[in-house]
């Protein structure tokens, strides 16, 4: 009976472990793995295993591309970097969990049963005929915790001699200029490392390390434990690079599920008129998802500039908006540095603010791509300039995907500023409230619901014209400046009933008297 | 006493009554609040009349609140309710002043009727008629059947996928960024409920073929008789349902 008891306890434990870890392997059907294998995954990683799903249009379409199984390379790895291979269980999770940031997506949600993804496991390793698994992995020695102290030497580790910082740029947003290719020819872009969702595999200080270690294979992330690295970092450096990567990866400019609106607060002096002003950190930033544009003419599909952070202050006569993304390159056609790291076609960087015309009354808003024929819409473009031209703002009005008229900015008073630092775009636009023209300009009013939507170009990931990012309708609102009225009505209101009811008891009681 | 209960009580049974019947059973539809305050305005009324209607009533409900006001026994109570009224009503009128910066509701039918005829390709397609040109090799060439499933699972990876999802489940890469989200095939409510000529004219006319109270203006769904065949979108079709195992409804079975 007591055995009974301790071998059901152990099988437990056993199951608990199991559950939370299942990174032990198991056999594998690569029979069944291809059954799978041909319904979900031929369509990008092709029949042959070779990435070049729908006869290689996919990998035209997607950056980074569908993984070519018949090198044996994977990005994603915890073996060490002395073995060309990963371990099973590395495959089986990125099956399972997807690879964030990428078109690759987790199967857990349809292959609910393991062995399916075990059986995967196998059938993909089959296309480069890797047969054992190393078994091994990296030496991870005793993880230091991450703390300021660890975080400081990491900092050091990151920039000396521009160890990662070189590709990553100084602020980890994988801004320096540096022309990287993939194996297979593909750009490639270093991380920006302040993201955490764009991590292939997390950004627990642990993943981090497994990736320094390993390097990315496939990619021109290299392996940081390479005894032959002039770079090389001893297994305690590499945890302390590792936590400092780790505190990069938190931000707050993170798009919050459900935040629609971004609130302009109510400010008593001048409005600022640079990106940099410190004023901007008092108003509230909304950050929202920019989507490829695939709805008109020529179409975007491969990401590259992923959010944008907005945020408003207005006065008694102004309106003024910070926009502030990341971009990895500072798009200035004819700059030398920037036309060493673009694609043959570049263009400027760009970014455009889009309001009705008209605030509308009811539920109808204009098409949320440039308006339309009955419901035009304001567009506040701001560019980067070429080499020549420095920063510009234009003004246009759009009555569809594909009519923008052209208007003079100044005439409105609309006017732009935008600084480049670090991979950061800070653009600040501004405009009166009112304009002498309400059939042709939004007239901004106060406690008003306001729609706005944002547009964006990464000039350098060939991004021009109807080629851009974009955002689907949210909210402006300027907000009114708290006042008392709410709390003197109340209060009168109060006092009131407590006089109707004194009132009242006193004529009662006098009733009873008399 | 137990009339006033009874009162306060019928008069709270449905306000929580129309609550649940909205909320609830209606599937979450939230009723406006201007439309709840009419409503319970006349209930109100109803009610109360209800409980004066004889003389003798009357008296009942306000016999208690009259000792509570007369009687000087109960002189600690009547301070203590003369205090709370004040600030309740004080406190309900500051709520109801402060403006809530709650973003206005978007209310939009998901599957609005199909209008009867759609125009594509330069053609006319009436969409009581119209059928899958594909969907006959399922019975009579199945090898055939399984080719055009195929080159529509292409069409699909190439096209929708960045919305809709490698799973056809709503969740692409770049769904999160869209509202609305992409609908999931995956669901029995979509394309299970739908006829192959009703997602013929989704797909061709998109976001902006939509009829008002499906709010074109926000939809981020393309207009796909401007990027793929009229074929394409019929294989596109074949692959959907497919993929996910759901079947089309068609005339036969209604
Ligand atoms: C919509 C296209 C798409 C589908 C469908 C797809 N994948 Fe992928 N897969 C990708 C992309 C893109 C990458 C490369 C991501 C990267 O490099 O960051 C990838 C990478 C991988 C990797 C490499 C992991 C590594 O560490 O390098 C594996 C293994 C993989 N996929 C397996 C599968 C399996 C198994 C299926 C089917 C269940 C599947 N994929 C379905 C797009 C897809
Ligand atoms: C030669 C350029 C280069 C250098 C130097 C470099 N990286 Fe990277 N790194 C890359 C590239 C490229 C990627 C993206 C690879 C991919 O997924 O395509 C990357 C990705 C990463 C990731 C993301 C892993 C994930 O899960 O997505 C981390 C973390 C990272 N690097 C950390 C570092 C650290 C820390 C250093 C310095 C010790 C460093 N890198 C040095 C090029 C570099
Ligand atoms: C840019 C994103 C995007 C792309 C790409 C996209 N869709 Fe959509 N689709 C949507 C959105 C958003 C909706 C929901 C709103 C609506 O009904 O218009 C939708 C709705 C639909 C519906 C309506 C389903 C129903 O139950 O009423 C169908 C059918 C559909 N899409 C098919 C496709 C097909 C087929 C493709 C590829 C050829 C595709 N979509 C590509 C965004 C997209």
């Amino acid at each position: 009976m007591k055995t009974g008891m301790r071998t059901l306890a152990l099988g437990a434990l056993g199951f608990l472990l199991l559950a939370a870890q299942p990174a032990a392997a198991k056999p594998g059907n690569a029979g069944n793995g291809e059954k799978v294998y041909n319904e979900r995954c031929v369509w990008c990683h092709g029949e042959e295993g070779d990435g070049e799903g729908a006869g290689g249009a996919v990998a035209k379409y997607l950056n980074p591309p569908p993984r070519d199984f018949t090198s044996g390379m994977f990005k994603i790895k915890t073996s060490p970097f002395s073995e060309d291979f990963p371990n099973d269980a590395d495959i089986f999770r990125m099956i399972r969990d997807g690879m964030p940031g990428s078109d690759m997506p987790g199967w857990k949600s349809v292959l609910k049963d393991e062995q399916d993804i075990w059986d995967l496991v196998a059938y993909v390793k089959t296309f480069a005929e890797l047969e054992d698994e190393p078994g091994k992995t990296v030496d991870y020695g005793t993880q230091v915790a991450s703390a300021p102290e660890s975080i400081k030497k990491g900092n050091k580790l990151f920039h000396d001699g521009a160890r990662c910082s070189e590709c990553h740029g100084e602020e980890g947003k994988g801004d320096a200029i540096k022309k990287l290719k993939g194996d297979n020819g593909e750009r490639t872009w270093p991380r920006n490392l302040t993201k955490p969702w764009m991590f292939r595999g997390s950004s627990d200080p642990k993943d981090i390390f497994t990736r320094i270690s390993t390097g990315i294979p496939g990619a021109q992330m290299p392996s940081f434990a390479d005894p032959k690295s002039k770079k090389k970092l001893s297994i305690e450096e590499r945890w302390h690079v590792a936590n400092y990567v780790n505190s990069l990866a938190k931000t707050d400019k993170t798009v919050r599920a459900g935040n629609t609106v971004v609130k302009a607060d109510k400010a008593s002096g001048d409005l600022p008129a640079d990106p940099g002003d410190p004023a901007w950190e008092a108003a509230t930033p909304s950050t929202f998802y920019l989507v490829p544009q695939m709805i008109y003419k020529d179409r975007v599909f491969k990401l590259s500039n992923d959010t944008i952070t907005a945020r408003a202050l207005y006065n008694d006569k102004e309106v003024a908006i910070l926009l502030e993304w990341d971009d990895r390159t500072k798009s200035i056609p004819g700059d030398k540095d920037a036309m060493t790291i673009a694609d043959p076609e570049m263009g400027e960087d760009r970014v455009a603010i889009q309001l009705p015309v008209a605030i509308p009354e009811g539920m109808k808003k204009p098409y949320f791509v440039k308006g339309d024929a009955a419901n035009p819409v304001n567009l506040w473009y701001w560019g980067s300039g070429t080499a020549e031209t420095p920063g510009n703002v234009r003004l246009g009005n759009g009555t569809g995907v594909d009519s923008v008229e052209d208007r003079d900015a100044a005439a409105v008073g609309l006017k732009a500023k935008g600084v480049y630092k670090n991979g950061t775009w800070r653009v600040v636009m501004k405009r009166p409230l009112v304009t002498a023209d309400a059939k042709t300009d939004i007239q901004f009013e106060e406690g008003r619901y306001t729609p706005i939507a944002f547009q964006n170009w990464d000039g350098s990931n060939g991004e021009i014209g109807s080629k851009h990012t974009l955002t689907t309708w949210y909210w402006l609102l300027l907000k009114p400046a708290a006042d008392n009225t709410p709390l003197i009505a109340a209060l009168i209101l109060a006092a009131l009933v407590l006089g109707v009811e004194i009132l009242w008891a006193r004529s009662a009681a006098k009733r009873k008297e008399a | 006493m137990k009339r006033l209960i009874q009162l306060v009580l019928t008069f709270f049974g449905v306000y929580v009554g129309f609550i649940v019947v909205f909320d609830v059973l209606l599937e979450h539809a939230v009723i406006p609040s201007s439309l709840l305050m009419m409503y319970m305005f006349f209930v109100g009324a109803g009610v109360f009349m209800v409980f004066t209607f004889t003389e003798e009533s009357m008296n009942e409900l306000t016999a208690p609140i009259k000792a509570l006001v007369e009687d000087p026994s109960k002189k600690m109570i009547r301070n203590v309710v003369f205090l709370l009224v004040p600030l309740a009503v004080g406190s309900y009128a500051y709520a109801k002043m402060i403006p809530n910066f709650e973003a206005p509701l978007e209310l939009r039918t998901i599957h609005p009727a199909p209008p009867s005829s759609v125009k594509a390709y330069g053609k006319r397609y009436d969409l009581m008629t119209l059928e899958n040109p594909y969907r006959k090799f399922e019975k009579e060439d199945p090898e055939k059947f399984k080719k055009y499933v195929k080159e529509g699972g292409m069409v699909y990876v190439k096209n929708c996928q960045y919305c809709h999802g490698d799973k056809l489940d709503g969740r692409g890469p770049y769904a999160e960024g869209l509202n609305p989200t992409p609908l999931n095939f995956q669901d029995v409510g979509t394309i299970a409920q739908l006829q192959e000529a009703y997602l013929f004219w989704r797909i061709t006319t998109g976001g902006p073929g939509l009829p008002a109270e499906a709010t074109p203006w926000l939809s981020a769904m393309p207009v796909w008789k401007d990027f793929l065949t009229e074929e394409e979108v019929w294989k596109v079709i074949l692959f959907l349902y497919d993929y996910t195992g759901q079947r089309p409804r068609s005339w036969e079975s209604e």
